[in-house]
């Protein structure tokens, strides 16, 4: 273990730590471009210039590439050091515009952290600056390729981490350029970390473009929903519009990246469709109103034919916290059925995938990476998994064979990015012991027993759940010996539902009542459900998921509920009784604007009351360990709690 | 569009290398050689060829001066302007060359015999100033000695 000391500080690092991130560990940022912790040392910008005193090493070095040492003696504060880095800072600004004022990048901008950081705030320079022509590179990402400061970041993930091929560095010293062969979208589906990693605005994230600065945002921890891999992020939002969504760092998970269904899939979240007031019997009315006029429909209809034939249907798209409190519901009701699957397939393979999972078998993203092979179960990785196809393709560069077992030939769009063998069984996996190696299959769909001989073969697993929470709808599904609807329907036995972020297959809802579903987009079911209460998406909503790995991780609220303020109707600001609203309008309100959602737990909870049932906190009993879980954390693997099966 | 010929010697030439990558220099001067300069189909060609993207043979292109992206004359001059031809004051060759080929840098002769392009260094600072032309290396350059060897150049098959 080296033992260095930098500005006075002793620090003890392990072996192959750099200088750059030894000082970081200590609280003291060496100011940087280039360097990236999950990219390869570049050593192009030449910013985090320090002086070594004494040791095996002496004067200006680069800390980024150099290895902490015994006995070096650092200063980031040297006269000489600064003068270098405020010399840079000069020569990289050379030809940067000074457009901060216009540029989407400008509040949170590493070039202008460290201009200011680095000493260099008057220019010297009185030539001319070097311009280009920027290419259209899609409709998530803009290119402003003047702004750009050479630092090869965009090009080493683009190509080295992520696979891509079409988008790379051309041309040579001052005509250095980043760019495509020719125009077009770029096709990398992880493209969108460019936005995250460009130290400064040459990449910006088109579908959020000057809407508001960086202080503007309103934001907070959360948990991305598209898929089961868990991954995490931080939506930005303003004026009760998500902006941006952007990547936050979990080693454990994604690590810093996220993929593009991450980052530009939200229009969901903002859309001015979704509905946003309670409604009974087809009119508006007030939330407790409805909640009221729910569980009355609830006793009347328990009273009538029995608890028996009634089922509260759920599904993965709940928080866990609903999911607790629809079992709690059920119960309060007089014993009603429970349901978190429409589908008997899929809620047999992500049950089976809980119960087969546990602290030894479940592979770590780090055990993916350093697999020796991985073999993928009839799996499109791209679809249901993005982020993993990173963690696959870097077991690939070190050498791991991949392998697609039994799949279907994956679409064009869906290349992932590393080269496999496909073989049609496992049987023709090289196992080796199976101790190095990973399996990664989807769950849903699956039959058990496959799943089972999957599991027995000693290799780590990664089973992908059928929906972004469905490791927590299988754990509750085990403990409450729930029942897909689509039996309960089949054997005569239901005859009512209340829904609750479920996704009613079609063919069923003819078959039964709906008495009341609570939702935040419009489905079948809303549309045939006399009483609805709107919920609140994970954005405008406190909770907890559980991953594919058995993961629990809480996501934050990051803005209130309502209709965002851009397009905002205006008969919420308009006069009832003049033709022309005079002006300024004075309508007088305490209540946000279609703001009267509320998360899907905290409805079952007044509806619990209401039933007569004592008010309930959602994470006590067994689950009162996750409720001091830390958002900003990497989150804790349920099996250590003894939740796992 | 290439002969079969030539696309066969390139197979094998890429066939021997170790990487396909590193070959690809080589695929390129051949494809240049045929078409006279590194056209976009010859990019698309040459990326066919050697299993990588068309970005990434565009990569390589743009770095290396002597593979030309747009079309050149029959001969290229490549006129030094590294440290120590600029000692050597290159740049009144390149005034001159500028004022008697009646281009600027980087442009061709009328008659389509000539590009004028600036390079780094050649490897010839004991000789500076220093230019190639056609391939052909010339140094120790004075207006007069460019002018003679441009009128050899012009003769010269």
């Amino acid at each position: 273990m080296p033992k260095l000391i930098i500005d006075d500080i002793p620090v003890e690092v392990a072996p192959g730590t750099s200088v750059l991130e030894a000082a970081r560990s200590v609280g003291i940022t060496i100011p940087h471009f280039c360097y990236h912790p999950a990219l390869a040392i570049a050593a192009a910008c030449r910013l985090c210039a320090v002086k070594l005193l004494d040791g095996p090493v002496k004067g200006i070095q680069m800390s980024c590439a150099l290895p902490a040492q015994d006995g070096m003696v650092v200063s980031t504060t040297d006269p000489e050091a600064l003068k270098m880095r405020s010399l840079v800072i000069e020569w990289l600004m050379l030809n940067h515009p000074h457009d901060c004022p216009i540029c989407d990048e400008g509040g949170e901008c590493l070039l202008q952290d460290f201009t200011i950081a680095g000493g260099h705030s008057r220019r010297r320079y009185q030539g001319k600056k070097r311009t280009f022509q920027n290419q259209y590179l899609g409709e998530g990402i803009h290119h402003e390729m003047n702004r750009c400061i050479e630092c090869y970041r965009c090009v080493r993930f683009y190509q080295d981490y992520a696979g891509g091929t079409d988008f790379g560095v051309m041309g040579s010293a001052g005509r250095v350029y980043f760019g495509r062969f020719q125009e077009g979208p770029l096709e990398s589906p992880f493209s969108g970390n460019l936005v995250d990693i460009c130290p400064t605005g040459v990449f910006t994230d088109k579908t959020g473009r000057f809407r508001a600065r960086y202080w503007d945002y309103q934001f907070a921890p959360s948990i991305c929903q598209h898929c089961s891999v868990g991954c995490n992020t931080s939506p930005q939002n303003f004026q009760r519009e998500t902006i941006k969504i952007v990547g936050r760092r979990n080693d454990q998970v994604n690590g810093w990246f996220i993929c593009d269904r991450a980052r530009f899939d939200k229009a969901y979240l903002n859309d001015p469709q979704r509905p946003r007031d309670p409604r009974l019997d087809g009119a508006t009315c007030g939330y407790d109103v409805a909640v009221d006029a729910a569980a009355k429909s609830i006793t009347e209809f328990v009273r009538r034919n029995g608890a028996g034939a009634l089922a509260f249907v759920g599904s993965p798209r709940l928080s866990l916290e609903g999911m607790i409190l629809l079992a709690q519901l059920a119960r309060a009701a007089g014993g009603a059925r429970l349901s978190y699957y429409g589908d008997p397939d899929q809620q047999q393979g992500s049950v089976a995938a809980a119960k087969l999972l546990h602290e030894e078998n479940t592979a770590y993203v780090r055990e993916i990476e350093q697999a020796q092979w991985v073999a993928l179960h009839a799996l499109d990785l791209m679809e249901e998994g993005p982020m993993l196809a990173l963690a696959v393709r870097k077991a690939f560069l070190a050498g791991a064979q991949i392998f697609l077992v039994d799949g279907d030939p994956i679409p064009a769009r869906n290349i992932p990015p590393f080269k496999y063998t496909a073989v049609e069984s496992l049987d023709q996996v090289p196992f080796e012991g199976g101790g190095k190696g990973v399996i990664i299959c989807g769950c849903g769909k699956k039959d058990p027993e496959l799943l089972a001989q999957i599991a027995s073969s000693g290799a780590k697993l990664v089973m992908l759940q059928p929906g972004a929470n469905g490791f927590a709808a299988a754990l509750l599904t085990i403990e409450h010996a729930a029942s897909p609807l689509t039996e309960l329907v089949a054997s005569g036995q239901v005859k009512g539902v209340v829904c609750f972020e479920a996704d009613v297959p079609d063919g069923l809802l003819s078959q039964v009542e709906v008495l009341a579903s609570a939702d935040w987009r419009r489905g079948p079911v809303h549309d045939k459900s006399p009483i609805f209460l709107p919920t609140t998406t994970w954005v405008e909503s406190d909770g907890t998921a559980i991953n594919c790995e058995g993961r629990a991780q809480r996501f934050e609220r990051s803005r209130v509920a309502g209709l965002p303020l851009r397009g905002l109707d205006p008969k919420y600001y308009g006069s009832a009784t003049e033709a022309v609203t005079l002006h300024p309008p004075r309508l007088h309100r305490k209540e946000v604007p279609g703001g009267a959602e509320r998360d899907a737990w905290q409805v079952m909870a007044q509806l619990i009351e209401r039933l007569g049932g004592e008010p309930v906190e959602p994470l006590s009993g067994k689950w009162r360990a996750l409720k001091s879980l830390d958002p900003e954390g990497e989150g804790v693997r349920i099996f250590e709690m003894g939740l796992g099966e | 569009m290439i002969p079969e010929t030539l696309k066969t010697s390139l197979e094998a030439r890429i066939a021997s290398a170790i990487t396909a990558r590193e070959a690809a220099v080589d695929v390129m001067k051949e494809l240049q050689a045929h078409y006279g300069w590194l056209t976009d189909e010859a990019v698309a060609e040459a990326a066919a060829l050697l299993g990588l993207s068309p970005l990434q043979v565009e990569e390589l292109a743009t770095f290396y001066e002597m593979i030309y992206r747009r079309p050149v004359g029959k001969k290229v001059i490549h006129v030094c302007d590294s440290i120590s031809c600029w000692c050597a004051d290159c740049d009144k060759i390149i005034q001159h060359l500028k004022d008697k080929l009646g281009v600027g840098l980087g442009g061709t002769t009328a008659d389509g015999m000539f590009t004028l392009l600036p390079c780094c260094c050649m490897g010839m600072c004991g000789d500076s100033p220093a230019m190639s032309v056609g391939g052909v290396p010339y140094g120790r350059l004075t207006p007069e000695l460019v002018d003679e060897i441009l009128e050899a150049e012009r003769h010269k098959v």
